[in-house]
């Protein structure tokens, strides 16, 4: 143990001592702070913005006159998507996924105006953000920092002079990788600093977000990431006979797991499951609505045999002698069956998407880099699940909306036609404030940890298997 | 002499290993291509054959109402593909290709988006310009970092410079070797490319080809400069991936953070709000203001009876019309908002090589932001056409049946996108001219020592 630290203390002063070290850790702050400040900048800005914009659409809903409630669910009303104050660590997928949508009765429509939508071909040489820094790039630089470690002891003579004084292969790693880990540490430590200010310098976070908790456990997570990455440039470091050799496999490994693996990886999830494009699935859903019943076709036959029981079950002969509206009867009845034909598709379709992301979810398994990419969006609120809960919820509210004014329509508006030049039927505007604006809420944390088993279970296999990588590296370790 | 050093590099396990694995790698991206392509090509016969039978089936219900009518009906307007998308898919997998519109208020539909995956956005495409652009640098890097100092740090170099009188000639021998072998693989990617997805020769594959000749050569101005400074072989690889790093990583990322905060697009939202309440406050104002709005966006229409008892779809799409006028302010300085975004993006790009392939790339196949906007400047002009067909049929309660119904079948965009050769070839020659000059000099300088 005492030969582990003595030797941890001597790879990081060597480290220190040397210049570069100092202009690397230069570079990496001002990347931190350009990071820190741009994802600072784009929740903030966007946040408020989208904020008041929700309190605008909400007060042009409210701002309508009397009137008949179809006309408002026609009327509609947006929701607008807002960031998890996580999403200033790890962007995630937030540039991919839409933020606005138009909700109203009868349409599904789509969440529209993603960054992407806006966005350069820049866009696709990716983005900086402090977690893309830290889990892309920073491996990157301790490979430079590491690669040479024990590769350059066994080159210039002095590993067999340390392994005669009596110092194990074993305690040789270790202390090295405890080394290159706790300058990971010293890396780390902008991130944390530039995460905290970020969260700090907000007015107010939302409480649901539990920003604190999945903070933490992210934090967890990239210690052990770092700690996997210090383990791995040591041993490869130690398995080599050179350290050239030791740099390029580490090069090798890198630009595999952190480019080749994920991309690849990801066209072979949504080839073996193509997904229909927009056209195709409307089409569908068109078909299966057409089949059920369209309820604008007057003599489509679900809609009459509806009528005709309602009819004989209040012992009326015609619409008008109800005691209810009938139309809004009818129209209740179509949104409910056109919202869940709509809905078994939509799902069926998402559940196809997770299928295509189920190939990049298991390389967790052989590449540590998806497992702590898939936690780290999970607890930042800007994976696809967190996207699948925001269109849940904008179409739970979507429904509602319909479904209530519908609701109104039945108990409040007369089943005769107003006289012509006659006021048409309308609802008093108390009506429409007493309805609530959409409110958006993040996943428990439970859940986003339960979703995250799989690379959680990952992770974990990874750092019993670092145990293991040392002791059989010690093992096959040769001094010259 | 020549032809031994070839063979002799050639001949390298390594090598071949390396253009193996690349050939491989490139395959795969050319297949993916294809498949993109395929994909766009089975969207554009569904959206036909699906505006066919739904023109078919409303006019079968409504043939009383024609304002009613065209409440349902849908029209396409397609931005085809360029086969040359399939090498450079850019932006296309994000923005829809296919406008499916009513002529309603377009500002409320021209928007929409597909339904994407957002997993296989964020990891992208696996295209054959990404490896160009992203995994050929590396392969330049491997095969040139140790050129000269291989020689040294073997002992050779003062052998070689006894034996040929012009080193800087004998270096530039070993690059070019080097560079036919790269240009051999690209080529070869190409024509199976071409073989693969059946490319029609044209100006546009041309343009893809010369820049993605002259982006290779970029980086062999960068590994010729990296050499001439006579470091070791570690040092050299060290240097020529930092750069690999900072242009093809981080540079273009921090552009892009950069113009998502310079040009945050507030204008798209205040369009989606302005459209809405345009159009739907006006079911509760005067009818006659509406009306005289309206005509004075079509003075043409003022001739019609709008408040006839029978019927008040012109009413009805004169407040839509209402709803696209009073949030056309937003729409154009949303549009002029992306434009600066393109703009200044193209600007930078002009001083960093990879992004300026890629932009150019895009440029090319017609996949970048600039022909997304350009496509939806013209549906807004597709969706013109089509009201100004359609209103007067509306207006004059016209005859469903008296329309030839055949003829609407989805209609193109046809991109005027010529090939700006200057624009495309310049900035990489100054930028191989530059490095080309300053390694030369400081090979000479490190030389004369």
């Amino acid at each position: 143990m005492k030969q582990t630290k003595i030797i941890a203390g001597h790879f990081l002063k060597v480290i220190i001592r040397n210049r570069a070290l100092a202009a690397v850790y230069l570079v990496w702050v001002l990347l931190v702070l350009y990071a820190a400040v741009t994802g600072y900048q784009t929740y903030t800005v966007q946040n408020a913005m989208r904020q008041q914009f929700q309190q605008q659409a909400r007060q042009s809903w409210e701002a309508n006159p009397d009137k008949h409630p179809h006309r408002m669910a026609h009327f509609g009303t947006f929701a607008f998507r807002q960031k998890h104050p996580l999403s200033m660590f790890d962007y995630g997928m937030e540039s991919y996924i839409g933020n606005a949508v138009f909700l109203e009765a009868h349409k599904q429509n789509t969440i529209n105006f993603s960054e992407a939508g806006f966005s350069t071909g820049l866009l696709r040489f990716g983005e900086i953000s402090l977690s893309m820094l830290t889990q892309i790039v920073l491996p990157l630089m301790l490979f430079f920092l590491g690669f040479n470690a024990v590769a350059q002891q066994r080159e210039n003579g002095t590993l067999k002079i340390l392994l005669s004084q009596g110092a194990g292969f074993r305690s040789i790693i270790l202390g090295n990788i405890l080394g290159l880990f706790i300058l990971a540490l010293l890396f780390l430590l902008p991130v944390l600093l530039a995460t905290g200010a970020q969260l700090l310098l907000q007015a107010s976070l939302p409480e649901d977000g539990h920003v604190f908790i999945r903070g933490i456990c992210i934090l967890l997570g990239i210690l052990v990431f770092l700690w996997l990455v210090s383990v791995v440039t040591i041993c490869i470091s130690t398995g080599s006979n050179n350290s050239r050799a030791a740099l390029l496999k580490l090069l090798g490994i890198w630009l595999l797991m952190a480019v080749v693996l994920p991309k690849t990886l990801q066209a072979i999830g949504s080839a073996l499951h193509p997904a229909p494009c927009k056209i195709e699935f409307d089409a569908a859903v068109e078909k299966d609505i057409l089949r059920i019943g369209d309820s604008h076709n007057p003599n489509d036959p679900h809609f009459k045999r509806l009528k005709d029981s309602v009819l004989k079950a209040n012992k009326a002969d015609s619409v008008q002698q109800l005691s209810f509206n009938y139309s809004g009867f009818q129209m209740q009845e179509g949104e409910r069956m056109s919202a869940e034909v709509y809905n078994n598709h939509l799902q069926a379709l998402y559940g196809l998407f997770e299928r295509q992301n189920d190939l990049s979810n298991y390389s967790s398994f052989i590449n540590p880099v998806s497992g702590i990419k898939n936690i780290s969006m999970a607890l930042s609120g800007t994976d696809f699940k967190a996207y699948r809960k925001f269109q849940n919820e904008t179409e739970a509210y979507r429904y509602k909306l319909a479904q209530t004014m519908n609701g109104l329509q039945i108990k409040h508006i007369s089943n005769t036609r107003p006289a012509k030049d006659g006021q048409s039927h309308s609802l008093g505007r108390e009506h429409w404030t007493a309805f609530a604006d959409f409110r958006q809420g993040f996943q428990p944390v439970p859940a986003v940890v339960q979703q995250e088993k799989l690379a959680i279970s990952a992770m974990l296999a990874w750092l019993v298997l670092s145990f293991a990588l040392i002791y059989f590296t010690a093992g096959k370790a040769k001094a010259l | 002499m020549y032809r031994l050093a070839f063979r002799n590099f050639i001949r390298s396990r390594s090598v071949i290993i390396a253009l193996v694995l690349f050939l491989l790698v490139g395959i795969v991206s050319i297949f993916i291509g294809k498949q993109f392509l395929e994909k766009q090509q089975a969207a554009i016969e569904a959206v036909t054959q699906l505006q066919k039978e739904q023109i078919e089936r409303n006019v079968e219900y409504v043939q009383d109402q024609f304002g009613l009518l065209m409440y349902y009906l849908r029209f396409a307007y397609i931005n085809p593909p360029d086969p040359v998308t399939a090498l450079a898919i850019g932006q296309q997998d994000v923005n829809s290709s296919i406008q499916y519109l009513t002529i309603r208020g377009l500002e409320g539909q021209r928007y929409d988006t597909g339904l994407y995956n957002p997993y296989n956005q964020l990891t992208g495409n696996l295209d054959l310009s990404f490896v160009i652009l992203f995994f050929f640098p590396l392969l330049i890097i491997a095969f040139n970092f140790n050129v000269l100092s291989q020689e040294s740090e073997l002992g050779t170099w003062p052998l070689v410079k006894v034996q040929v009188n012009q080193p800087l000639r004998f270096i530039l021998q070993k690059l070019g070797i080097r560079l036919i072998v790269v240009l051999a693989l690209l080529f070869t990617l190409l024509a199976l490319a071409i073989l693969i997805i059946g490319l029609p020769p044209s100006e546009r594959l041309a343009a893809y080809i010369v820049t993605a000749v002259l982006y290779i050569l970029c980086w062999f101005a960068v590994s010729f400069l990296v050499i001439a400074l006579r470091r070791s072989s570690s040092v050299s690889a060290l240097l020529l991936l930092c750069t690999w790093v900072m242009l093809c990583l981080l540079v273009p990322a921090i552009i892009n953070n950069y113009l998502t905060v310079r040009y945050p697009v507030k204008e798209a939202y205040s369009t989606f709000i302005k459209q809405r309440d345009g159009y739907h406050t006006k079911w509760d104002k005067n009818a006659d203001s509406t009306m005289q709005a309206f005509f004075g966006h079509y003075p043409q229409f003022r001739n019609y009876v709008w408040n006839s008892p029978k019927f008040n779809y012109m009413w009805y799409y004169a407040m839509q019309q209402l709803g696209d006028d009073e949030s056309a302010p937003d729409s154009e300085a949303m549009q002029r908002k992306l434009r600066q975004r393109q703009q200044s993006a193209g600007t930078t790009a002009l001083f960093f090589p990879p992004m300026h392939a890629q932009l150019q790339f895009t440029g090319i196949a017609g996949t970048g932001l600039e022909q997304h906007l350009h496509y939806l400047d013209s549906t807004a002009v597709f969706h013109e056409n089509k009201k100004l067909h359609f209103f007067p049929k509306i207006f004059g309660d016209s005859a469903v049946i008296g329309e030839n119904w055949a003829q609407h079948v989805p209609q193109y965009f046809q991109p005027a996108n010529p090939v700006k050769w200057a624009l495309l070839v310049m900035p990489f020659i100054i930028f191989v001219t530059m490095l080309g000059a300053a390694g030369i000099l400081i090979f000479n300088k490190n030389e004369a020592k």
